[in-house]
């Protein structure tokens, strides 16, 4: 019996550095999915020779049936569309689209203040925290409130947890621990993190993943 | 068979709406193109989901962020990918663009006047490697005639966003004829002709 399904199933393999980082949500995808996977952690030495084997040479990379797929909103998009973990309608895919892409563009400006918190790169922390990091958190998260309470249900869209949920939760929840209070004007955020990795596929996933 | 009615809020710009109204165009139904003046910004904002523009209302609701609505109006209009792995190529392909649109943003608001900054130097340092590389992509993966086998919403997008840098910098696809020739075949498609013959003139 297993050997049927097993040839029935997909073979997936997530390519990625063995850090959070941007695998971290394509992973949790999978894990809420129950969409057994191969987690393969690419090291520094091995990157330069996969890397010109990889559609756009970045990770994270899913490989499904000997077939790629770059970019881990693509990624999450394509796992979570399959298995009811992306809106139940077009209109709400299109909303998890939305918030998905609301908080790439809110990323792109934060980071110039978190990846300075992470220990990547050079730069004034306070500086960094003041012209970036504080504007864009105050520009983005009151809307992520504003969602939360207008939605009703806990998740950001629709009544049942979809792919952006985990993107939310764990960035939220990722600033939250590195910048202790940092998020502190918003409970509403702090606790939908916390509902999401309630989930009993991610709390188990968090509690054994290796990073 | 109700009709579905379609309502695009905007500046009077092509911007990040451009590819929208194509893609209407395209597939040829009728939407409201509402392009508003600038002073009256203020006042519609905060009644928007994410005080940003564009705007899609499908009979009044609204969907905020291009890519997703472009993702959305793909569907309506069957111009996207057949199956989920079509579709994630579509999704990849685009998102490495808006990577790459990211990467090289402080150029182009330097460029148009938003932002302070060394132009000269900018173009040197940070638009031209952003370009080789990310163009480099793209024509390595796009192999046929458009991304699949018959032109989506991204083919519309991308073919759209080129044309952008092209008009501000006419030599940028130098170097890269196959990406010419994909956005001059998007292009000149009846419906894309016509409508690239009459839309309004704007700076960006």
């Amino acid at each position: 019996f297993s050997a049927i399904s097993q040839s029935t199933m997909p073979a997936y393999k997530l390519y990625y550095f063995s850090i959070r980082g941007l695998g971290e949500v394509p992973r949790q995808i999978l894990a809420l999915a129950d969409v057994k996977f191969e987690n393969v952690g690419i090291t520094k030495e091995q990157w330069p020779e996969f890397k010109s084997k990889t559609p756009f040479g970045q990770m994270p990379v899913l490989e499904v049936d000997g077939k790629q797929i770059p970019q881990s909103f693509a990624i999450a998009r394509y796992v979570a569309s399959q298995h009811g973990l992306a809106g139940k309608t077009p209109f709400e895919a299109a909303w998890v689209d939305a918030l998905a892409d609301q908080y790439k563009d809110f990323n792109n400006d934060f980071k110039k203040f978190f990846y300075l918190v992470l220990g990547f790169g050079e730069g004034d922390l306070e500086a960094a925290k003041l012209e970036h990091g504080i504007p864009a958190r105050d520009k983005f998260f009151p809307l992520v409130v504003k969602q939360l309470k207008s939605n009703g249900t806990g998740f950001l869209v629709g009544d049942s947890v979809t792919w952006v949920d985990v993107l939310y939760a764990e960035g939220s929840s990722r600033v939250a621990h590195e910048v202790p209070g940092f998020l502190d004007d918003y409970p509403e955020v702090l606790e939908h993190a916390k509902k999401i990795h309630a989930i009993p596929q991610i709390k188990k996933w968090i509690e054994a993943r290796p990073v | 068979l109700r009709m579905v009615h379609y309502k695009l809020t905007y500046f009077d710009l092509r911007g990040r709406a451009e590819s929208i109204r194509q893609v209407f165009a395209y597939a040829g139904v009728a939407f409201d193109d509402v392009r508003i003046p600038r002073d009256k910004w203020p006042e519609l904002k905060p009644q928007t989901p994410f005080g940003q523009l564009p705007l899609l209302e499908v009979d009044g609701a609204p969907i905020a962020q291009s890519t997703a609505i472009l993702r959305f109006l793909g569907k309506q209009f069957e111009l996207t990918g057949k199956t989920p792995l079509e579709q994630a190529k579509l999704d990849m392909v685009v998102d490495q663009m808006n990577d790459f649109a990211a990467d090289i943003k402080q150029f182009m608001m330097v460029s148009i006047g938003f932002a302070q900054g060394d132009k000269e130097a900018l173009y040197k340092d940070l638009f031209l490697p952003n370009r080789d590389k990310h163009f480099a992509l793209l024509v390595k993966n796009i192999t046929g005639d458009f991304i699949l086998g018959h032109i989506t919403w991204a083919d519309i997008h991308l073919a759209n966003s080129l044309e952008g840098l092209v008009s501000k910098m006419p030599d940028v696809l130098d170097g890269f004829p196959s990406l010419k020739a994909y956005m001059e075949r998007v292009h000149n498609t009846p419906r894309l002709r016509a409508y690239l013959s009459t839309r309004p003139a704007a700076p960006f």
